[in-house]
């Protein structure tokens, strides 16, 4: 045996040093440590967030709480994650959406558009809004007037997909709040840029405006319900 | 220090379930299943269970019978065999130790990362745990994509509730030994010493591994199953294995159901796979009836299985078709550039293409290397197919899921550096060889 060894041992070394790079690109040794001194829980939590990203220690602190006997509606604000109902979910219980849960709540609900060549665009997302409440111009100058259409829009495909159309025909003070109260849900994608469109501006005037910003209404505003657990930004409603 | 015990236990009890039907079959049968290596019947033992779970799912039997059933006759067959066992003649195969020892340390780190990725999230952990709550097969309508394949999440659930109905990445942990097992299962077919052979293994799993793909994803078990079904069938090239067709067949229509349930595009990796041998290895009428009959009845079982538990959803697979004909030049230069990007971003494939197409030009071309080139050009054609006919979001879904679907077939073409090596190896015997005559 040992003599077998001896004669490969050149390739036993090279299979040792591979298994030692293998450990210590993916951290192993720290890995295992942390698996024996911390338990599965804290470690779950650290991962998902506890009243972030998933959300997913507030969650199940709800869970072992309230001991709920349905599946309570989940609305994650968070757009780097899906629905996190996943941690809590009950394949034998239906899910009642008179107790909600909102995950990541945030106060101003908006969208930010920059300039790009003629046009303003803005890449945030938005998933839980029921429509446009109004718009903010931020202008270089303290006023600027506006004689056009504004269009607000997605794009598949190059073509575009309107979301909002109106004229403008106004003096617009420097970060005065113009309301629009337009009711729509095609505002919310979790995916696409949206773009602002003023057709009939020049470029002069274009190049006034630093940013546009439109502020949203929230589809599930707190106001409209009672509050039975919160954390930071994460709250459970009824 | 409990959970490192269980992370152990669940790995050994993966490999005593594992060890049902032809290893412990061993000594009692005179099946050539049997000649097979200790991996090969691991990963034809896999093959079985799985196919087992399949069947349990859809008929809706509970998996713990399944279990008991499983527990029983491998007892009672370990307690039969015991006397004929020579533990004299045991040897420690250190190839499997190796094997063993890269399962645990994938282990370790997926029980240390814990996260899921956004389609587990959104789908995969629901299914799993329709299943891991004893739910029936058809109660998968009420979860978002229902007609989805359920075969991975049913395995992950399987493993999760047994033996310790512990953390739910005990289930995942089976993702980390098929995919070893099958890397280890690959690089057995090549010509060299075993000491070589794990060092080719370690290269392949270091390539190739990211916890990204053991958080809950399927792509991982597309990807293991394509190496296994490459390894058998490089086997039908193989002269040595000429009298094991029937079961070289059987095995690869167990694997086509597996990777038909597991996810959508599997069914087709293995059909081009099934298809590529029938075209270019002369088989008998047989086992060339037995592949398509095979191949047809698999295929046939899906449909009817999905149309009575109305799981399919037509309405989603009309909706996210779209055959304008004026899109399609606009989506081929997308297609195009992400494929070129993420092309070089799967190492896989820019180690083994090139490796590839010299093996083509400076050997001579034998059958499984036409296979092989067959098969690369059926899978890039897939590629355009499937992204060109979806409705308008092409580039969506071409960003997020062609590196995937580039991955899930990346294993395949590990075969490429298996025929260079044998191929390398071959010749240079035969220079030694011939040196050696002129020299006497």
């Amino acid at each position: 045996m040992a003599k077998k060894f001896k004669k490969h041992s050149g390739l036993l070394l090279i299979i040792v040093f591979l298994l030692l790079i293998f450990i210590y690109n993916h951290n192993l040794f720290r890995k295992f440590y942390n698996i024996i001194f911390t338990n599965y829980e804290t470690r779950l939590i650290e991962k998902h967030g506890y009243c972030y990203d998933d959300s997913v220690g507030f969650l199940r602190m709800l869970k072992k709480k309230y001991k709920f006997n349905f599946n309570p509606l989940i609305i994650n604000y968070e757009d780097s994650v899906p629905n996190s109902g996943w941690s809590i979910y009950d394949t034998y219980n239906k899910i009642d959406k008179n107790h909600k849960i909102l995950l990541n709540y945030p106060k101003k609900y908006l969208l930010n558009f920059k300039p790009l060549d003629n046009i303003f665009y803005s890449k945030d997302n938005i998933m839980h809004s029921n429509g446009i409440e109004n718009i903010v111009f931020n202008l270089k100058n303290t006023n600027i007037r506006i004689d056009s259409d504004i269009k607000i829009y997605r794009k598949t495909l190059n073509k575009k997909d309107i979301i909002y159309e109106g004229n403008f025909h106004k003096i617009i003070n420097n970060n005065q709040k113009i309301p629009i109260q337009f009711i729509t849900k095609k505002i919310n994608s979790r995916y696409k840029a949206t773009f602002i469109e003023i057709s009939e501006l020049n470029a002069d005037q274009l190049a006034k405006i630093n940013s546009i910003t439109l502020n949203l209404n929230h589809e599930f505003d707190l106001k409209d319900f009672t509050i039975i657990e919160k954390f930071n930004n994460c709250y459970y409603v009824k | 220090m409990s959970e490192i015990i269980s992370i152990f236990s669940q790995i050994l009890f993966i490999l005593f379930i594992i060890s049902f039907p032809v290893i412990i079959l061993n000594n009692n049968s005179k099946s050539k299943f049997c000649e097979f290596s200790l991996i090969d019947k691991l990963c034809i033992n896999l093959i079985f269970l799985i196919n087992v779970l399949f069947f349990a799912s859809i008929l809706n039997i509970n998996s713990k019978y399944i279990l008991y059933l499983y527990l029983f006759l491998i007892i009672f067959l370990y307690f039969f065999n015991f006397k004929k066992i020579n533990f004299k003649n045991i040897k420690i195969n250190y190839y499997f130790l190796i094997l063993l020892l890269f399962i645990i340390l994938i282990s370790i780190d997926i029980a240390h990362e814990l996260y899921f990725a956004w389609d587990t999230k959104s789908f995969w952990f629901f299914k799993t745990l329709n299943f891991y709550q004893n739910q029936k097969f058809e109660n998968l309508k009420n979860f978002p994509i229902s007609d989805w394949p359920h075969l991975g999440a049913y395995i992950w659930s399987f493993f999760w509730k047994f033996p310790f109905s512990g953390y739910e990445y005990f289930g995942r942990i089976t993702y980390a030994f098929i995919y070893v097992l099958s890397i280890f299962s690959i690089v057995e077919i090549v010509k060299v010493h075993i000491y070589q052979k794990i060092i080719l293994a370690i290269l392949f799993i270091s390539l190739t591994y990211n916890y990204e793909f053991f958080s809950g994803l399927q792509d991982i078990l597309i990807f293991s199953f394509i190496l296994i079904a490459s390894k058998f069938t490089y086997y039908f090239f193989e002269k040595r294995y000429k009298t094991k067709l029937l079961e070289l067949t059987f095995i690869l229509l167990g694997i086509a159901n597996i990777l038909c349930w597991i996810k959508n595009e599997g069914l087709f990796f293995i059909f081009f796979l099934i298809f590529c041998i029938l075209i270019i290895k002369n088989l008998d009428l047989k086992t060339k009836k037995l592949l398509i009959t095979g191949s047809l009845t698999i295929f046939l079982i899906k449909i009817f299985i999905l149309n009575y538990y109305e799981i399919f959803n037509s309405d989603h697979f009309i909706g996210s078709l779209d055959f304008k004909i004026f899109n399609l030049f606009e989506k081929m230069k997308i297609i195009s550039l992400y494929l070129s990007i993420y092309l070089t971003q799967v190492p896989i494939y820019l180690i083994t293409l090139p490796i590839l197409i010299y093996t083509s030009f400076k050997y001579k071309m034998k059958d499984i290397t036409k296979f092989n080139l067959f098969f690369l050009i059926l899978n890039l054609l897939f590629i355009y197919v499937a992204f060109l006919f979806k409705s308008s979001e092409t580039e969506l879904q071409v960003r997020f899921s062609l590196k995937r679907v580039l991955f899930e077939t990346s294993g395949f073409y590990f075969l490429a550096i298996v025929i260079f090596i044998n191929n390398y190896l071959h010749s240079f015997n035969q220079k030694i060889f011939s040196s050696f005559k002129k020299k006497h």
